[in-house]
C-alpha cells in the first residue's frame, strides 16, 4: 500500500469510528449525578481502621527545640503518635532533588510542616491527641518573598538559560527601549476533594494504598523509599480525583506516607483526608515569580531583542520547582519569534510549603510576562497591541525557529489569530473603545487578545512513555488498565473510546480500571496535559497486539479453498460488535464468538501496551534541543469593563478559539478549555494569596480565597474549535488540551491592562498580577494623581 | 416536651436523640446513614458541595417546601419535622423508580460533571432551582448557583445543563415524597418543645417566643441558634463550644416579615430569602445588595437577628439599618424595649443585648420619597463573598443642595461606623463633585480601617473616598458631567 492510500485509510477509520469522535459522556457521570462515584472519604471504613492527623510547625522558619507528646499518648482512643524518630533513615524525599524532610526534623521550613503523625479510634480522639501535642521551638527571621530571597541569595538548583542571537546588542541597538520589573501572584490548585489516602497493611510486609494522586508510580517509589521496603511490597492504587490540576502530582506522596507509615506500624488500615483550611495551609501552589525585562524594539513594533530574568518562589524544597523554571522558560516566546533572546531563570527558596505543578507547569508565568511587555509597547507606541502581535508572530517559512532551536512546524498561530479577530469583531470593538472611555463616566473599557502556543511532552525525556494493559474476555468484553489517573479530564472516557474503535466494539464493550501500580508499573505522573497521547496510545498499541492475534486467527476460520480464498489477516475487519473477511460479504462472525473460540485455541487474549514519544530530547545545560513533540495553539480575546470607582471588575465577553487536532471527544475537550480558561481567569483577575509577616497563609479557604464564582462567567462566553487534521504526530491525529486553555486567561489581565490605558495620564502603574480589584484601584488612582 | 428530633431523610423517618442531634447534618448522613453523595470540602458554607434539599412542612397547604441549603452548617436538631432530600434520593424514590431526574439527565448529556466532587451539590441546588420555576432563565440559574463552586467545568456546560433540564420529564419534591404521611408522622409533635441532651450538651427548641425567653432568663449562658450560618462555621472551626443550646428555628412567630407603616418590619428569625423577595419593589437598593449576600443556601436559613447579633463590622445588612434609624425590639424577662442600631452596638462584639435577652423584631423605616440612598457592597468576588467595605449613603435633596446627609460605612473600624463630621460638612453644600472630594478627606479622618485577608488600609481609605463620588454620578449623572 503506497502512502497516500494508506492515509486515506486512515482517514476513512477515523471517519467510520464508532466511538472516536463522539462527545460520549465522562466515563463517571452517573456516578457524578447520583453521588454513587466514591473518593477517598467515601470508601467504607473497616472495622480497624484508624483516624489519622498530624500536628504542624508553628513557625515558618526556626528550630525544634523539643517535642513533647505524652499527653497524646495518654488520650484514650489515641493509638500512636510519630515523628521522624520513627521514620527511619530515608526521612527525605523528593522528585527532583531529595531534599524534603516528610517529618520535620531540627529545622523548621514553613508553617503547618508535618512534624507529628497521631493515630486514633475516632475523630475527635484524633483532635484531642494533636492538641495536646506540645511543639517548643525557637523561630528565626523567615523568608517570605521572592525579593528577599534573591536578597539573601537563597536559591534552588542551579541558574537556567536560554539564549538565541545577541540580545544584548539587539537591545542597546534598537531605536526603542523599555525595561521593568513585572510581579506574578501564585495560585491555589483548589481542588475540591483535599489530599486523602488510606493505607492496608498486606502480608510479607505489603502495603496497599489508596491514593487520591496523579502519579500511583511515585506514591510507590516513595512509600518504599521512606519506610524501607522494596517497590514490589507496595502497591498504590487511584480510582479517581475530585479534582487535582497538578496539585496531586508530588504533594499526595506526604498523605500517602503518613498513613502507610502507620499501618506499617500498627497492622491496622489507616485513613488521612486533610480539611480544606489544612490542605490549603500546607500544599504547595503556583510558584509566584519577578520578571525583570528589558525589550529593544523598532517604532512599528517589531521586537529586536527581549531579556527577561525570570526568579520563582519555589518554596521550602525543590518539589518540581526547577522543571517548573524549565517549562517557563520555554514558553517565554509565547507564540512571537524572537531572533534575539534570553530567557534565565532561578528558583528562589522561602519558607512557604513547596510549590508544585499547577495546570501550565511555569508556563503562564512565562506567557503573562511577555504579554505583559507586548501591552506596554503597545501603550508606548500607541498602536494596537494586536497588530504588534501580528507583526511578530512566528512565520510559516521563515521566522520559525525557537530561542531553544525548535522548528515551529504546524503553525496555525496567524491564521487562528486572523479568524478569531474575524469572529469575535475585534477591530470594530477596538475602534469603539475610545469613544465609550471618554463618554462613560461609571465604567472603562479595555479588550485584549492574547496567543497561546503551548509545547507538548514532558520535558524530561524519559517520562514520554506509557504502558498499558488489555485484557479481553470470552464474552467479548475488556478491560483496560493504564498508569493514567483520572481526576474528571476524561481520560478513561478517551481510552475506552480509543479502545472500542480499535476492537470495532461498542463503548460499553470496554471498561477502564483503576489505576494501580500492580497492573501498570513504572508510569509516569498523568500530567504535561499528555494523559492522553501517552497512555491512550500505549491502550491502543495494546489493543492491536491482541487484534492482530484474532486478526490471524479469523482468517484461518474465514480461509474458503474452495473459493480460492486462502487465509488473509489483512482482510479481517473488526467493526460493529462483527468480525468478518472483507471479501465475503455477509460472512462475519460476533467479535465475543471470535474471543471465546480462540481462547479455546489457546491464543492469548491478553496484552500489554507500550509508548514512547519519538524524538523529543532537550539539553538543559545548553538551552537547546526538540523538547516538543508538537503544540496546542488557540487565541483568546477578553473585553472587560472596571468600575471607575471602586475597580471593581467584569469579563462582559471572551472569545476564544483552540486548535486541539481532531478531538476524539469534543465535549469532553471543550469542557477542559473552558474549564481551563475559567480557571486561568481566575488567576490573573481574582485569585489572591495573602500572608501575614510571619508566613501564615491568611487565604486558606474559600471563605478568604476566591476562584470564580458561575456569575463570574462571561455573560457572552463564546468557545469554538479551530479545524485542523494534520498533527500526524498524536493519537487519531488528536491534540493534549489540559493546560493550554488556562493560558488564554491571560487576555482577561491584558484587557484590564488595555483598558487603564485610556486614563490620560502617560504614567505606568505597573499593573502587577493578579488584576484584584485593589490593585485595578491601587492604578486608577495613581493615574488619577500622576 | 418531647427528648428527640423527628428527621426525615429522602422520605424516611428516623428519630435521633443524643449526640447525634447536635451533629451537623452532612455528618450525620456520611456518619450516621452512610450516604456518602453528599460531599465535604469547606465546611463552612463557602462550596456548595454539601447542598442537599431541606424541605419543610407547610401544615396548612400539606405540602414541604424544599430549599438548598447547606448540610454542613445546619444542626440535626434544628431540622426537627423536615424531610432533608440528598442525591441519593432523587431518583431513588418511588415515583422515579431509579430514572434519574431531570437535572441528573442534563448534567450527563451536557458534560457538567468533570471530577465529579462538585456534581451532588450542584444537582440538588439545580433541582431546588425547579422546584420555584418551570422555565428559568439563563440568569435564573447563575442567580441560583452562586453557592456552589465548581474548579473543573469553567461552569459554561453547566448553566446549559440547566437550560436543558426538561422538567416535564421529572416530579417534583412533593410528588416524590408524598407529604401527607410525613405530615401526619409529625403530626401535633410539631408544637412540642424538645430538650435534646447528649453526655455535653442540651438543645432546647421552644415554639414560642415566651418559651425561648422564660429558658433564657433560667440558663442567661445558652447559645443562640437561629440559621446557624454564623454559628455552624464557629462550631466546625472549633471557635464555638457551648454546652446548652436554644434553638429559634420552630418559633414560627419571629419568622414573619411585612411591610407595614412605610417601614420593614422583621421578625429576628425572617430569612433573607424571604426578606429579598419582600422588598425586591420597595428597596431595590437593598434587594441588590441582598442578591450578593452569601448565597441562595446561605439565605435560605441565615436571618435578620443573627445578622446584628453576630455584630461583625462587615455585616451587609447593617449600613442600610444604620442610615434608616432600624428600631431593635429587644425581648427579656422584664417585657420588651427598643434600641436604635446606631446606639446598639458598643465596640467590636460588643452591644447592648442584656443576659437573658434576645433580639425578637426589627423595624427599617423606608427612606422618604425624596431621599436618595446608595448602598455599597465591595468584596474580592462579587457573588458569595464578605464584604471588604461596606457603605450606605442617605441625602436629602432639593435641587443641587444638599438637605442632610447619612453615612455609614462598614470594614473600617471595629463596629460599623456613622460619620458624623462627614454628615455635618455635607448638610447645605451644593452636590457636586468639589464637595464630594472635601467630604472624602473628611472621611478618612474620621475612619481607622485595618488590613486584613480582604485588602489593605490603602484599599479601604480611597474605597471610602471615592463611594462618595461614585454616589454622587450615581444620583447626579448629569451634574457630574458638567
Ligand atoms: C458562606 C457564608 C456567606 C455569608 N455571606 C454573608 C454576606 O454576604 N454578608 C453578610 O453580612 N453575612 C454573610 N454571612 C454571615 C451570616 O450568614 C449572616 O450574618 C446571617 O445573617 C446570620 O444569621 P443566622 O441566622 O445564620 O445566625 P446564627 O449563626 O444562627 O447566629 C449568629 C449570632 O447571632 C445570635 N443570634 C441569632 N439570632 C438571635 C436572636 N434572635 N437574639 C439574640 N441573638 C441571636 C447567635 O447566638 C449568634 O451569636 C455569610 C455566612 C456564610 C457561612
Ligand atoms: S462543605 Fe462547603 S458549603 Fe458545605
Ligand atoms: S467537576 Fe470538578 S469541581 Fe466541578
Amino acid at each position: 500500500m503506497n502512502e497516500h492510500s494508506q492515509n486515506l485509510l486512515e482517514r476513512v477509520k477515523v471517519l467510520d469510528g464508532k466511538s472516536v469522535g463522539k462527545s460520549i459522556p465522562h466515563d463517571s457521570a452517573i456516578g457524578h449525578v447520583t453521588g454513587s462515584a466514591p473518593y477517598i472519604d467515601d470508601l467504607p471504613r473497616r472495622v480497624d481502621e484508624l483516624f489519622v492527623g498530624f500536628a504542624g510547625s508553628p513557625f515558618a522558619a526556626g528550630k525544634i527545640v523539643s517535642v513533647e507528646l505524652d499527653d497524646a499518648q495518654k488520650v484514650e482512643g489515641v493509638v500512636c503518635v510519630l515523628t521522624h524518630n520513627d521514620v527511619g533513615p530515608h526521612n527525605i524525599f523528593g522528585p527532583l532533588f531529595c531534599d524534603e524532610p516528610f517529618l520535620a526534623d531540627g529545622e523548621l521550613l514553613y508553617i503547618g510542616q508535618p512534624l507529628v503523625i497521631v493515630a486514633a479510634e475516632t475523630q475527635a480522639a484524633l483532635a484531642e491527641g494533636i492538641n495536646r501535642i506540645v511543639i517548643n521551638a525557637t523561630a528565626s527571621e523567615p523568608v517570605l518573598s521572592v525579593d528577599e530571597a534573591i536578597k539573601q541569595k537563597k536559591f534552588i538548583g542551579p541558574r537556567r538559560q536560554i539564549k538565541c542571537g545577541d540580545p544584548e546588542t539587539a537591545i542597546n541597538n534598537a531605536p526603542e527601549k523599555l525595561s521593568g520589573t513585572f510581579y506574578i501572584g501564585g495560585q491555589e490548585q483548589f481542588y475540591l476533594e483535599s489530599q486523602a489516602a488510606i493505607a492496608f497493611p498486606g502480608e510479607q510486609d505489603q502495603l496497599i494504598v489508596h491514593s487520591s494522586t496523579q502519579n500511583t508510580t511515585e506514591i510507590q517509589t516513595m512509600v518504599a523509599e521512606v519506610l524501607g521496603l522494596s517497590m514490589h511490597q507496595v502497591v498504590c492504587i487511584c480510582k479517581r480525583m475530585g479534582g487535582a490540576f497538578g496539585g496531586k502530582e508530588t504533594q499526595a506522596v506526604i498523605p500517602a506516607l503518613m498513613v502507610s507509615l502507620v499501618a506499617q506500624r500498627t497492622g491496622r488500615a489507616a485513613r488521612i483526608v486533610y480539611d480544606k483550611d489544612t490542605d490549603m495551609c500546607v500544599t504547595g501552589k503556583r510558584h509566584a515569580y519577578v520578571c525583570n525585562w528589558e525589550v529593544g524594539f523598532k517604532p512599528d513594533g517589531q521586537i529586536v531583542g527581549l531579556k527577561c530574568d525570570f526568579y520563582s518562589d519555589g518554596g521550602a524544597a525543590a518539589d518540581l520547582s526547577t522543571s517548573v523554571m524549565e517549562r517557563t522558560l520555554l514558553h517565554a516566546d509565547n507564540s512571537y519569534f524572537f531572533e534575539h533572546a534570553q530567557f534565565n531563570g532561578q528558583v528562589c527558596k522561602t519558607n512557604v510549603p513547596p510549590n508544585t505543578a499547577f495546570r501550565g507547569f511555569g508556563g503562564p508565568q512565562a506567557v503573562a510576562a511577555t504579554e505583559n511587555i507586548i501591552e506596554r509597547i503597545a501603550e508606548y507606541l500607541k498602536i494596537d497591541a494586536f497588530d504588534l502581535r501580528l507583526k511578530n508572530t512566528y512565520g510559516q517559512t521563515d521566522r520559525n525557529v525557537t530561542p531553544y532551536g525548535q522548528l515551529f512546524s504546524g503553525n496555525h498561530m496567524s491564521e487562528i489569530m486572523e479568524t478569531l479577530a474575524e469572529s469575535s469583531n475585534y477591530r470594530h470593538r477596538v475602534a469603539k473603545l475610545p469613544g465609550r472611555n471618554s463618554t462613560d463616566r461609571m465604567n472603562l473599557h479595555g479588550i485584549s487578545m492574547t496567543p497561546v502556543k503551548f509545547g507538548i511532552s514532558f520535558t524530561t525525556k524519559f517520562l514520554n512513555q506509557a504502558n498499558a494493559l488489555v485484557n479481553v474476555y470470552t464474552d467479548g468484553t475488556i478491560q483496560v488498565s493504564t498508569g493514567g489517573t483520572e481526576m474528571g479530564q476524561g481520560l478513561n472516557t478517551k481510552i475506552r473510546q480509543l479502545v472500542a474503535d480499535e476492537f470495532g466494539v461498542g463503548y460499553s464493550s470496554v471498561i477502564v480500571m483503576p489505576t494501580s501500580t500492580e497492573k501498570n508499573n513504572n508510569t509516569s505522573p498523568t500530567a504535561a496535559s499528555a494523559g492522553t497521547d501517552l497512555n491512550g496510545a500505549a491502550a491502543v498499541n495494546g489493543s492491536q497486539i491482541i487484534k492482530k492475534r484474532l486478526a490471524d486467527f479469523a482468517a484461518e476460520i474465514f480461509a474458503s479453498p474452495e473459493k480460492g480464498l486462502i487465509p488473509s489477516p489483512d482482510h479481517i475487519e473488526f467493526a460493529g460488535g462483527i468480525v468478518s473477511d472483507v471479501r465475503q460479504p455477509g460472512s462475519g462472525i460476533p467479535f465475543s464468538e471470535l474471543c471465546n473460540r480462540a481462547r479455546l485455541e489457546r491464543i492469548d487474549l491478553g496484552a500489554r501496551g507500550f509508548y514512547k514519544t519519538p524524538g523529543v530530547d532537550f539539553n538543559r545545560e545548553t538551552g537547546k534541543g526538540n523538547p516538543f513533540l508538537y503544540y496546542t495553539q488557540g487565541a483568546a480575546v477578553a473585553e472587560v469593563s472596571i468600575d471607575r470607582f471602586t475597580g471593581e471588575l467584569t469579563v462582559p465577553r471572551v472569545d476564544l478559539l483552540m486548535d486541539i487536532g481532531k478531538s476524539i471527544n469534543p465535549k469532553v475537550d471543550m469542557g477542559q478549555i473552558t474549564g481551563g480558561f475559567i480557571q486561568g481567569m481566575g488567576w490573573v483577575t481574582a485569585e489572591c494569596l495573602v500572608y501575614d509577616e510571619k508566613g501564615n497563609l491568611l487565604s486558606h479557604s474559600p471563605t478568604t480565597y476566591k476562584i470564580p464564582a458561575i456569575t463570574d462567567v462571561p455573560p457572552e462566553f463564546n468557545c469554538a474549535f479551530f479545524p485542523n487534521d494534520d498533527n500526524l504526530h498524536c493519537v487519531r491525529r488528536s491534540k493534549a488540551v489540559g493546560e493550554p486553555p488556562l493560558l488564554l486567561g491571560v487576555a482577561a489581565w491584558a484587557a484590564v491592562k488595555n483598558a487603564l490605558s485610556f486614563l490620560p495620564s502617560d504614567h505606568d502603574p505597573n499593573l502587577s498580577l493578579p488584576a484584584t480589584g485593589e490593585e485595578i484601584l491601587r492604578c486608577l488612582t495613581e493615574q488619577a494623581n500622576g | 416536651m418531647r427528648d428527640y428530633i423527628l428527621l426525615f431523610v429522602n422520605g424516611k423517618r428516623n428519630r435521633i436523640d443524643g449526640a447525634d442531634a447536635f451533629r451537623t447534618v452532612s455528618d450525620f448522613l456520611r456518619g450516621v446513614l452512610n450516604l456518602c453523595g453528599t460531599k465535604i470540602v469547606c465546611s463552612e458554607g463557602d462550596c456548595g458541595s454539601c447542598s442537599v434539599l431541606c424541605g419543610t412542612p407547610d401544615f396548612q397547604n400539606r405540602r414541604f417546601s424544599y430549599k438548598p441549603i447547606d448540610s454542613c452548617i445546619r444542626f440535626v436538631y434544628q431540622l426537627d419535622g423536615c424531610n432533608i432530600v440528598t442525591v441519593e434520593g432523587l431518583a431513588d424514590n418511588e415515583v422515579q423508580g431509579g430514572k434519574l431526574n431531570c437535572v441528573q439527565q442534563a448534567m450527563i448529556d451536557c458534560h457538567g460533571s468533570q471530577c465529579g466532587f462538585c456534581t451532588p451539590g450542584f444537582v440538588m441546588a439545580m433541582t431546588g432551582i425547579l422546584e420555584d420555576s418551570n422555565s428559568p432563565s439563563e440568569n435564573d440559574w447563575r442567580r441560583g448557583l452562586t453557592g456552589n463552586l465548581c474548579r473543573c467545568t469553567g461552569y459554561s456546560p453547566i448553566i446549559e445543563a440547566g437550560l436543558r433540564s426538561d422538567t416535564k420529564s421529572s416530579a417534583s419534591m412533593n410528588d416524590c415524597f408524598e407529604p401527607t404521611a410525613m405530615l401526619d408522622a409529625i403530626g401535633n409533635a410539631a408544637s412540642q418543645e424538645i430538650t435534646v441532651t447528649s453526655n455535653t450538651q442540651t438543645i432546647y427548641s421552644p415554639t414560642t417566643i415566651d418559651q425561648a425567653v422564660q429558658y433564657l432568663v433560667q440558663y442567661p449562658e445558652v447559645k443562640i441558634v437561629a440559621g446557624a450560618t454564623d454559628v455552624g462555621v464557629q462550631f466546625n472551626k472549633g471557635n464555638c463550644e457551648a454546652e446548652v443550646w436554644l434553638d429559634l428555628n420552630r418559633v414560627w412567630s419571629m419568622k414573619t416579615v411585612s411591610l407595614t407603616g412605610g417601614a420593614i418590619v422583621a421578625g429576628a428569625g425572617a430569612t433573607w430569602s424571604d426578606i429579598e423577595i419582600l422588598i425586591e419593589n420597595d428597596l431595590p437598593q437593598f434587594h441588590q445588595i441582598l442578591t450578593w449576600f452569601g448565597s441562595p443556601q446561605i439565605r435560605n436559613v441565615g436571618t435578620i437577628g443573627g445578622n446584628i447579633v453576630n455584630a461583625s463590622p462587615i455585616a451587609d445588612s447593617l449600613p442600610l439599618m444604620f442610615v434608616c434609624n432600624a428600631e431593635l425590639q429587644l425581648t427579656g424577662g422584664d417585657g420588651t424595649r427598643e434600641v436604635n442600631i446606631n446606639d446598639f452596638y458598643q465596640g467590636y462584639k460588643k452591644f447592648d443585648l442584656q443576659p437573658g435577652e434576645l433580639l425578637s423584631q426589627i423595624r427599617i423605616p423606608l427612606p422618604e420619597d425624596d431621599e436618595e440612598l446608595r448602598l455599597y457592597k465591595i468584596s474580592r468576588r462579587q457573588d458569595l463573598d464578605i464584604s471588604s467595605f461596606t457603605g450606605a449613603i442617605k441625602m436629602k435633596l432639593s435641587g443641587r443642595k444638599i438637605r442632610s446627609a447619612v453615612i455609614a460605612y462598614g470594614a473600617v473600624g471595629p463596629v460599623v461606623l456613622r460619620l458624623p463630621k462627614t454628615e455635618s460638612f455635607l448638610a447645605g453644600k451644593e452636590l457636586n463633585e468639589e464637595t464630594m472630594v472635601a467630604a472624602g478627606e473628611i472621611v478618612v479622618s474620621e475612619i481607622k480601617p485595618i488590613t486584613d485577608v480582604r485588602g489593605g488600609d490603602e484599599y479601604r481609605l480611597q474605597l471610602a473616598r471615592n463611594v462618595l463620588l461614585k454616589f454622587l454620578h450615581e444620583v447626579r449623572p448629569e451634574g457630574a458631567l458638567a
